[in-house]
């Protein structure tokens, strides 16, 4: 799906709501399954991503997939997403998954450990082979990685660096943790 | 520094059963009688009170935590451990669960957490219940519970490895942070 057509959105005086919001094909999918709240569940998100099609030949993503996915981006720790949010998310996934079918040749579905090593350095993670193999052990299935595991896999490199950021006051590539933050911050991605 | 002492759910000084009674056990579970048994087979002899399998992550995690040779089963020697480990968390559960609706909601996983000494904050317990409770009842299930604790286990174990001089603070670079925990959570 291409959405270059939007553009910021307009200026001011929209009653009810933020500028261009009611003509974006996107908030048609949330609203679809928001409800009253204006927030969506990780079920929700699983049901809209579905129904728009996200995966296109691809399977549609698991639910743990998209739990990680609304953590990613839920600052008020609700456990929930927005419309803000779910946009931004739309955006994010749609780069990976660009750059997944990129990869993705043969339209298997699947990447090859080696191959995925290069998606993540070419995300510009910078991970040595020791921290490599942990994160692609944890995603590979018969020596393979499917588009959803794929998806998981960024999404937890994206919080984990979150979280370490916030905690690298200097900005040196290193962090200071406190035990119970420590765990806290860890579980909530 | 609570970290210190705690962490080990509170130890359940129950005599070692009778070798004739886990025999006995053990043959019932080992359905097709290979001497090992296996993550299905240890799986459908658990119950998790909810008419619903055993969450399988968590009949992994304690098979592997008795399974000496990474074979993928646990022979009778190996059982016992397997057998007091989960009958010491029925215990545990079953004190946690205080209105005893065979569901820790979040007030009982607060008790249960605060009582092995982890310091949380309210609005985590939320972020906890989300996280493991597969049943979608806003409550965690007997299997759950266990694996909950499993993983706060398992990052506190991290920590400590690399908080060598035990004053509750680590500093690590990116990478062994990824590494620390990716495989954890």
């Amino acid at each position: 799906m291409n959405f270059q057509g939007y553009g910021a959105p307009a200026a001011g005086g929209y009653p009810g709501g933020f500028p261009g919001q009611q003509q974006d094909p996107l908030y048609g999918y949330f609203t679809a399954v928001a409800g009253q709240d204006g927030q969506i569940s990780a079920e929700e998100l699983q049901a809209c991503l579905t129904q728009a099609n996200f995966s296109g030949g691809y399977r549609p993503f698991n639910i743990e997939t998209c739990r990680l996915m609304i953590s990613m981006l839920d600052r008020d720790m609700s456990c929930s997403m927005g419309f803000n949010e779910f946009k931004e998310l739309w955006a994010v996934l749609s780069g990976w998954k660009q750059h997944f079918m990129s990869i993705d040749r043969d339209m298997s579905g699947t990447v090859d450990p080696q191959e995925m090593s290069q998606a993540v350095s070419s995300m510009g993670y910078r991970l040595s082979p020791q921290a490599m193999n942990c994160v692609i052990k944890r995603y590979s299935s018969n020596g393979k990685i499917s588009f959803d595991d794929y998806v998981a896999c960024c999404v937890k490199l994206r919080s984990l660096t979150d979280v370490f950021r916030k905690r690298d006051q200097a900005q040196q590539g290193v962090a200071t943790f406190q035990y119970d933050d420590f765990i806290q911050c860890t579980m909530s991605i | 520094m609570a970290y210190h002492n705690q962490y080990r759910p509170p130890h359940y000084n129950s005599a070692p059963p009778d070798q004739a009674f886990l025999w006995n056990i053990f043959q019932r579970v080992d359905k097709d009688r290979s001497g090992a048994i296996s993550d299905t087979e240890l799986q459908q002899a658990l119950s998790n009170g909810t008419w619903t399998p055993f969450n399988p992550v968590t009949v992994r995690s304690i098979i592997s935590m008795f399974d000496r040779e990474n074979k993928g089963g646990v022979t009778f020697n190996e059982f016992a451990g397997v057998w007091k480990y989960i009958t010491d968390w029925q215990n545990i559960f079953r004190t946690y669960d205080r209105d005893n609706s065979g569901l820790i909601d979040k007030n009982e996983l607060k008790q249960a957490l605060t009582g092995f000494g982890y310091r949380l904050s309210d609005q985590f317990y939320n972020t906890l219940i989300e996280k493991f409770d597969r049943q979608k009842r806003s409550q965690v299930a007997f299997d759950d519970f266990i694996q909950c604790c499993i993983v706060l286990q398992r990052l506190t174990d991290v920590f400590r490895r690399y908080d060598t001089d035990q004053d509750g603070w680590i500093q690590v670079s990116y990478e062994q942070y990824l590494s620390m925990v990716f495989n954890v959570v």
